[in-house]
Formats: structure tokens, C-alpha cells, sequence
């Protein structure tokens, strides 16, 4: 992608809804500046990285690509699918690592031990690939139902369900299980959790740049 | 040129299925069309089909020679084309410039130098210069329909496809809007769809009548007027009353010795109806009447 067209896909963005991460970014600041204990600051990181920046990921990117009020414009250009979705949810995949990679930096400087979770590079694992999943099931959902606010739910209703139903995930569906990594960075299975969420996530961007080809379902 | 034969489209399955187009055939040549229809007739189907978003239920369809049908075919005719949708959404934090230059990058127009010129230039052409540093949430309806004309010839289109263009502007403006769109026709296709039979009238040499999505009048402005020969009559009355049966009233007049209506219909019953020289949104009327 050119750097003009990086520029006007920043500009273009529905930059009104960025107080959505910042404001979650700075509620989690907040706390862990509050308490003080490391254990809590230890899990309020792992909360901010592992389950808030999928959810914010996956929200914003339900609503990247149709909620667009040029979409016609845009559809009526030679523009192919995989762009348009490269430049709408790819730009909320680059916000969110922004949130994550400082959030990461924050909490260095107030000397959190992030070791439990892995090494450096497993702590980007464990926030990227449910936050690539969720906006996959986010764009997805969202081009399916023909309204953005159909991914949005759905994405909701994964991370929520996923949660609450923690224990039962661990046991009988590990590998369809985002937060694996999270909560059991030593897991056994977890190179073959993040291998099935990866081709999850794939077939789903898939599914959208397909359902992306259908554009009078979508003005 | 396009070319349109048997073009279907319909939407929904089952019980909820809308024929939005049945079977239309047009041949479009270089120049002002002109696509004439009341509202609900198709006309926006029909144009969202031309510009290559709207996929074609049934029928051959080809613009410059590239088939609508395929993906191929739409992605070569989009670059020809330039499009000014019914409902122009715009990105309000966007100047004109700005706007016209993210458009010409969508349509592929990548070298910086060149596209820059040709943003200026397009600006100038819909004299829009002056405020082409401007945000677009600061301009008036008719400033920002120019907006849209200048991006849809951003990429010096051989077809330009207008659709209800002149919706919501104010009289001067709309002359404006019609007459840049006349010059524009000069050196490619231009489609203007509407239900402004007016704007039809000043602009178009040949147009086309939509109803019920199909074709029902191809020919000259000046043909579908004659159609109404004979069919048009005045009838001045002292009092406000119903017209007769089968005729529709054009319009009404109030003058010093009653009101003076305008009649379309097959035949005036009245002894005080007087035949009046039809003008072509009673060739229109007449057609609709007795299509």
C-alpha cells in the first residue's frame, strides 16, 4: 500500500470512535497506578493485553469496513476486496498493537513482571492472534449480516461466552478456546490452539473478502 | 458506446422477489442520455448496475466493450468510468482537494505529479477552486454535487454516470450543474438519470423513459413531445373543479377570470377545452398515461 493512500485511510477513518481504546487505555493506566500490589498489576496487564485489546480490536473492526459513508464511491472504483479490508481493519490491527506495544512499555516502567506469560514474543502472541481472530469474526459477521452491528454482537457474544465458560473451554474445546494462551501460557496444546485460531482467522478474512464482492448487499 | 440487451434484475427470493429491471435493451451512444422515470422506476438499479456495483440478474451488458458480467470486465470498465451516486456520502473532515485526491488513488491514478495537476484541473473545471483547501462539512448541497462531479472525472472518464443530480439544489445551481454536465458531453458518454423531465429537456439529445423497469420511450426529447400531440388541451373555469374523467391535470393557473387548467388525455369532452401545444413533460405525461 502507498503512502498516500496509507494517509487517506488514517484521515478517513473514523477517527471520532478512537476514544473507545483510549479510553480503556487510560481506565487500565489508571488502575494500575492505584494498585499498587504486583500481582494485581501482573493480572490487570494480562486483562488489558489478553482480553480487552481482542475485544476493542474485534468491535472497531465490525464496524471498519461498511460503516464508510463513501462506501458507493468507494465501490464504484476499480479497488479490489482484499484492499479495502487491508486498509479499513488493517489500520484497527495497527491502533490496537499501538495500545498494546505502549501498554507494554507502561507497565515496564512500573517494573511488571510480564515473564509468566512468556518471552517478549509469546506476549505479542497472546494479544495479536484473539485480536486478529475477533476482527476476522468482526468484519465477518458484520459483511454476513450486511450491518455492522451484526459483528459486533457476535464478537461480543465469542468473547463473553469464552470467558464465563472459561473452565468448560479448557476441557472440552481447548482448541476453539481464544484465550488459551492467556490464562495457561504452558499449555500442552497450545501450539495446536493457536494453529486451529489461525486457520480459523484465515478462512474468516476469507469469507469476508468473498462476502466483500457482493457490494450491493452493502449500499 | 453501452450496450444493454434482456438486463433483469431482481432482488429477494420467493414471496419477497422485486423485479427491479425486466428485460430492458438500450444502446448508449457518445453524448448526452438522458434516463427519464418516475420514482421507483428502476433508474438507480439501472445506473448502480452501469457503474458496476449492482450485479446483473439476467442480460448482456457491456461498457466500451467490457462485459458488467464478469469480475474482469467490471474492474477495466470501472476505470473508465466516472460515478455520481443519488445519496453522495462524502468524508465531511476531508478538504475538496483532499477528497478528490483520495478518490483519483482509488481509481488507480498513482503517479503524485500527474494526480495532483488533474486534481487542480478538475477543481478548476467546477469552480471549485478557490475553496479546494476548504472542508467539505463547511460546503452547501451544490458545492458539494460539484465536489462529486470533480471526483467522478478525476480519472478523465470516457462515461460519466449521473444519477438525480440536481436533487435538492437550488434553481441557479441547477442550471450551473446541468450546463457543466452539457460540456462535459462533448468528448464522452454522460447518463443523467431523473425525474426532472426539465432537466431532461435542456440537456439530453436522446433520452429514455423507465417505468416498471422497462423501457417504455427511446428516441429524441423532441419525438416524446410530438407523442402528445393532439392529447393536450387548457381549459379555463371560474371555479376550482375535479378534472374529467381520464384526463390528468399538468398544472393549474390562477388567472383574473378563473383558474386555468392543463389537461393530458386521450380526448377533452368539454366544449371550452382548447388544444395547446404539448411540451415535453406532457409527451411524458401522455406516456406514462397511456403506457
Amino acid at each position: 500500500m502507498k503512502g498516500a493512500s496509507l494517509k487517506y485511510s488514517w484521515l478517513t477513518y473514523r477517527r471520532d470512535q478512537l476514544w473507545f481504546p483510549l479510553a480503556l487505555f487510560a481506565l487500565f493506566v489508571v488502575i494500575s497506578l492505584i494498585l499498587r500490589r504486583p500481582a494485581i498489576r501482573f493480572s490487570l496487564a494480562r486483562a488489558y493485553l489478553g482480553f480487552i485489546v481482542p475485544l476493542i480490536g474485534g468491535i472497531m473492526a465490525s464496524y471498519a469496513v461498511l460503516d464508510d459513508p463513501a462506501i458507493e464511491l468507494r465501490f464504484a472504483t476499480p479497488v479490489r476486496a482484499e484492499q479495502t479490508l487491508l486498509a479499513r481493519v488493517g489500520l484497527i490491527v495497527v491502533v490496537q498493537a499501538v495500545c498494546a506495544l505502549a501498554f507494554q512499555l507502561f507497565a515496564l516502567t512500573l517494573r511488571v513482571d510480564l515473564s509468566p506469560l512468556g518471552g517478549v514474543l509469546a506476549v505479542q502472541w497472546i494479544w495479536l492472534l484473539p485480536t486478529l481472530a475477533l476482527a476476522a469474526l468482526g468484519s465477518a459477521g458484520s459483511l454476513a449480516g450486511a450491518q455492522s452491528v451484526v459483528g459486533a454482537f457476535l464478537v461480543g457474544t465469542v468473547w463473553l461466552v469464552e470467558l464465563m465458560m472459561k473452565g468448560w473451554f479448557e476441557l472440552n474445546a481447548r482448541y476453539a478456546f481464544l484465550f488459551l494462551g492467556v490464562f495457561t501460557p504452558g499449555h500442552p496444546d497450545l501450539a495446536l490452539n493457536q494453529g486451529v485460531i489461525v486457520v480459523a482467522t484465515t478462512t474468516l478474512f476469507f469469507l469476508s473478502w468473498a462476502l466483500l464482492h457482493q457490494q450491493e448487499r452493502y449500499i | 458506446m453501452i450496450e444493454i440487451a434482456g438486463l433483469t434484475k431482481t432482488y429477494g427470493r420467493g414471496a419477497r422477489t422485486a423485479r427491479a429491471l425486466r428485460g430492458v435493451d438500450l444502446q448508449i451512444n457518445p453524448g448526452m442520455f438522458g434516463l427519464l422515470g418516475p420514482n421507483g422506476a428502476g433508474k438507480t438499479t439501472l445506473m448502480r448496475i452501469l457503474a458496476g456495483i449492482v450485479h446483473p440478474s439476467e442480460g448482456a451488458l457491456r461498457v466500451e466493450g467490457h462485459d458488467l458480467r464478469t469480475e474482469r470486465g467490471k474492474r477495466a470498465a470501472k476505470s473508465l468510468l466516472g460515478y455520481l451516486p443519488q445519496d453522495l456520502g462524502m468524508y465531511p473532515e476531508l478538504t475538496a482537494a483532499q477528497f478528490v485526491d483520495y478518490m483519483a488513488i482509488l481509481k488507480g491514478l498513482d503517479e503524485t505529479k500527474k494526480r495532483e495537476r488533474r486534481v487542480a484541473e478538475v477543481l478548476e473545471m467546477v469552480a471549485l477552486r478557490d475553496s479546494a483547501h476548504r472542508k467539505i462539512k463547511g460546503f452547501s448541497g451544490g458545492m458539494k454535487r460539484r465536489v462529486g462531479i470533480a471526483q467522478a472525472l478525476v480519472n478523465d472518464p470516457k462515461v460519466l454516470i449521473v444519477d438525480e443530480p440536481t436533487a435538492g439544489l437550488d434553481p441557479e445551481e441547477r442550471i450551473r450543474f446541468r450546463n457543466l454536465l452539457v460540456s462535459l458531453a462533448a468528448d464522452r458518454t454522460v447518463i443523467l438519470s431523473t425525474h426532472i423531465v426539465e432537466d431532461i429537456g435542456a440537456t439530453c439529445r436522446e433520452i429514455a423513459v423507465l417505468a416498471q423497469g422497462q423501457v417504455r420511450f427511446r428516441g429524441k426529447p423532441s419525438e416524446l413531445t410530438q407523442a402528445a400531440s393532439g392529447h393536450v388541451w387548457t381549459v379555463t373555469s371560474d371555479r376550482l373543479e375535479e378534472p374529467e374523467q381520464g384526463m390528468t391535470v399538468v398544472s393549474m393557473l390562477h388567472l383574473s377570470d378563473g383558474i386555468q387548467y392543463r389537461l393530458v388525455g386521450a380526448r377533452a369532452e368539454s366544449a371550452a377545452a382548447e388544444p395547446a401545444r404539448p411540451s415535453l413533460e406532457d409527451g411524458y405525461v401522455w406516456l406514462m398515461k397511456s403506457s
